[in-house]
Order: structure tokens, then sequence, then C-alpha cells
């Protein structure tokens, strides 16, 4: 009983580590996922020379970080909102002028480049002559990744105070367990026991709750992580992101599993140490 | 062999349970501490194996302070000495042979070297076919004989004994007797405590009395 209390406590603090965990590593693949279809788009003076366009268009095209450039003038801008929203046509209508800005619509390569070679080539995009104003996703990635961080934060610190109560009970268990066999570590200390020799077993005792209550969270995570779609059902948007939840990379399971052990280690480490005296 | 200097030992305020015990057992000595209960012999006892530590005093074993051996290295004393608790102090979930391997066991003895030397230690005492009880199963004197069997299958430097044979028959407890009595003459020191003033007479070679906490004669026969 006492043990199945102490293997509850360490699995509820790695479940609740683990669901943190797997949440910022999925807020982190959503980052990926936007920075790699990272476009940003350029919005241009509506009386740009065409000197000056040529100039960002050229200054785009000789970026190693560039896959296409599309140029939108301000009367294409209209057509492609009358496609997209026929149902406000009529807004346009009532302005009588255009107020769409040219723009020029720009694409990375996949995957080659980072937010801060993006940056600096949008930066130096943005201070040329003619460019008003740009429109970059890095803001969405950068949130996301804010999101993932405060994710990981909130999981270690929830874990944190979860890992010091776990280590408690283990403890405790771990003296009740002595306890229960005080006169048996008498005897063997009056035998010529070592205390290594008597202490081994409640280690070994500690060691095995901990990965025990490590591999039962990883399972229930995965569970949980699976029982997650079913939940959801067919909801479309972001969620679809998450609804094919990924699970703990294999390193961040060794971890968990290895921290079990090493929290059972240390919480049977002290019970034994007022029975090793005499 | 052994000791001990001046040895008082003070439990509660203005009560000595000893007092300037010095006396010394030389080694192969088959020594009996006698005296009435409440004298002070189990005390004297638990200060040789360093269960307690005596208020004063000084107790040398085999040339070796055995009041400055740190807790951790303690066991360096205890594996020489074969103890005979009075209360036998047996394991009741662990069964009549791992309550005796495990003197051996600590010792990092070969499990087959192990069941050998218990079996004979259990054989020593007429209970090796009990070897796969619980010692709740067993009567209190059989209880005794595997405390005993326990104390000398590591055949010990020094056998202390705490009442042995108290709750065996005469018959019983002259074997048990024989039994220390082998193991002495192949080299072992013995203490035992006791009252039985039968077993002093046939076995005693050495004989301290004890009496409220005070050494009042030693004999030797």
């Amino acid at each position: 009983m006492r043990n199945f209390f102490s293997i509850t406590i360490i699995c509820l603090t790695f479940l609740t580590v683990g669901v943190f965990l797997a949440l910022a590593n999925n807020l982190e693949h959503v980052a990926e996922q936007i920075s790699n279809n990272m476009a940003a788009v350029f919005f241009l003076d509506t009386d740009i020379s065409e000197e000056q366009l040529n100039a960002i268009e050229e200054e785009l095209k000789r970026s190693q970080l560039v896959l296409e450039t599309t140029f939108v003038s301000a009367e294409q801008a209209v057509d492609k909102f009358r496609e997209k929203f026929p149902e406000l046509q009529g807004i346009i209508e009532n302005i009588k002028i255009n107020p769409f800005p040219p723009s020029i619509e720009t694409t990375f390569k996949e995957k080659t480049i980072t937010f801060r070679e993006a940056s600096g080539l949008i930066t130096q995009i943005k201070n040329m002559p003619g460019v008003e104003d740009v429109q970059f996703n890095q803001e969405w990635v950068d949130r996301v990744n804010s999101f993932s961080r405060l994710a990981k934060a909130v999981g270690f610190f929830l874990g944190g105070i979860l890992v010091l109560a776990s280590f408690f009970i283990i403890s405790n268990v771990i003296k009740l367990n002595v306890l229960a066999r005080k006169d048996e570590i008498e005897i063997l200390r009056l035998v010529g026991a070592t205390n290594t020799f008597i202490r081994v077993p409640f280690l070994l005792e500690g060691i095995t709750l901990g990965v025990i209550g490590g591999l039962v969270s990883l399972f229930l995570l995965l569970l949980l992580i699976n029982s997650i779609p079913i939940y959801l059902g067919s909801r479309p948007g972001v969620l679809n992101e998450l609804i094919n939840f990924r699970y703990l990379t294999l390193s961040q399971s060794i971890t968990i599993i290895a921290e079990g052990g090493i929290i059972g280690f240390l919480g049977s480490l002290t019970p034994l140490a007022r029975f090793l005296k005499t | 062999m052994i000791e001990l200097y001046h040895i008082w030992k003070q439990y509660q305020k203005a009560q000595w349970a000893l007092s300037d015990i010095t006396f010394r057992v030389d080694k192969g000595d088959f020594c009996f501490i006698t005296g009435p209960s409440g004298s002070g012999k189990t005390t004297l006892l638990k200060i040789l194996y360093r269960q307690i530590f005596p208020t004063e005093g000084q107790i040398v074993i085999d040339n070796r302070n055995i009041l400055k051996i740190s807790d951790h290295k303690i066991y360096q004393l205890r594996r020489h000495m074969g103890i005979v608790f009075q209360d036998f102090r047996l394991v009741f979930h662990k069964k009549v042979f791992e309550n005796v391997a495990v003197v051996l066991q600590v010792l990092g003895i070969p499990r087959k070297e192990i069941r050998r030397r218990v079996f004979n230690a259990l054989r020593m005492v007429n209970l090796h076919n009990k070897m796969w009880e619980y010692p709740a199963h067993l009567s209190y004197g059989e209880q005794q004989r595997v405390a005993i069997a326990r104390a000398v299958v590591n055949s010990p430097k020094i056998i202390l004994a705490d009442e042995p044979t108290g709750n065996l028959d005469t018959e019983l407890a002259f074997e048990i007797m024989s039994l220390f009595k082998d193991i002495n003459t192949k080299g072992a020191t013995v203490l035992i405590c006791t009252h039985d003033r039968e077993l002093i007479r046939n076995f005693g070679q050495k004989i301290l009395f004890l009496y409220k906490g005070k050494l009042l004669r030693k004999e030797s026969l």
C-alpha cells in the first residue's frame, strides 16, 4: 500500500512534467511549421517609382534566402480582395478610391533560413525608399515560441514542487519500511554487516519505486496523448496541429525515468541514517 | 584478548549499572559471568559488543580500544564475535536457514559454502531438520538454539552469550555448553552470562561474580 502511494505520487509528478513538456514540444513543432512557410509582404508607397521598385525586387532576388517574389499592383490587390471576399465587394465600391497599396509578396526557402537571417533581410528592405510597411509571420513564430517556453517553465516549476513532494513521500515510505524492519537492521549491524550492505536493499527499493513511477507516468501520458484526438473530434484550425499530438522525445522519456530513479535513490538515503549508528 | 579497565555505566542519575569493573579474559578462556538478575551482566556484554558505551572506562579487545572504533567501522569488531542475545533476536519473517545464513552473507561468502556451513551449524544444535521453517513455528528452546547456531556458524574468535541455556532443559543445556566448549577448544574465547550454577560447576574455567554492578570476585578453577 505504502509503495503504491509512492509510485502514484511519482507518477503524478512526472505526468505533470510530461504533459507540459509534450505541450512545449508541440508548440515548438507548430512554430517550426510556421517558420517552414515563412513569408513576408512588403507594402509599397502608392507613388513608388519604377527605379525604386526594380531596386527592391533586385535586392530580394539577389538574396540567397528568397525563394520567389511576386509583385502585386494595387489593382491586383483589389481584385484579389474581391475574389476572396465577394460579400464585402460593396465596401470597395463605396470607398471609390483603391485602399490597397501595391506590394511584393516574398516567400523564403524552407528550413534553410533562421529567423535572424530573415529579419535582417526584412529590415534591410523595409529601410529602402518606397517601402511603407512589412507584414511578416515571424511574430507568430515568436509568439508560439514564447508559449512553448512558458509551457516548459510552468512544467518545470510545477514539476519542481512535485519532485520535492515525491522526495519527501518516498523518504517517508522508506522510513516506514525501515521502521518495520528496525529489528532486522539492528541484527544485521550486530552480526557485522557494513552500512552499505544494510543500505543497498533500501536504496534499490527507492530506485525501483522511482523508476516504476516514471514508467507508469510515461504510459499514462501516452494514453492521454492518444485520447486527445478522440476528445477534440474534428475541430479545425490550429488545433489540427495539436490534435496530431506528439509524444515526448526519447531523451526526454529516458530523463524522466532516470529522474524517478534519482528521486527514489535520494529519498531513501536519509531515513536509514539514524539506524546505522551503534 | 579482552581487557576492561574501570568500566562504569550509568543509565539514570544516582544509579550505577556497573561500577569500576576491571578484568581480563585471555585468549582461549572459557569464562562465566554470573550474578543475580539486575547485577549488570547484560549491560557488560552489551558494552563488549559495543551496542552501548560505558560512562567511563576503557575496553581493549585484541589490542584495540573498541570505544575508539567509529560507528561505520564497528562491523570490523563484530565480525569476529558470535553473539547469543538473551531475547534471541531472530527475524520472524525469515526462515531458520536465512536467520543463520545472514552472518555469512554479510561476509560475502559464496552461496554454496553458506548452505554447507549453515547446515553444519544447525546440525550441531540438532535443528537441521527444521532449516526451512519459520522461527515462529519453533518452540522457545528451539529458537534459542537457532540463535546459538547463528552465533557459532562463522567460527568466531570470541563468543558472547547472554543466558544461552535459559530456556533449555538440563540435558540440552549441557549439550549446548559442550558445543561452546568444543568451539573453545578450537581457539575461541567464550564469555557466557548465566546464573545456572550447575553449568558453571561443570564447565567453568574462569568465573566473574557480579552483584549490583560491582565485580565481587574472580575465580579461576
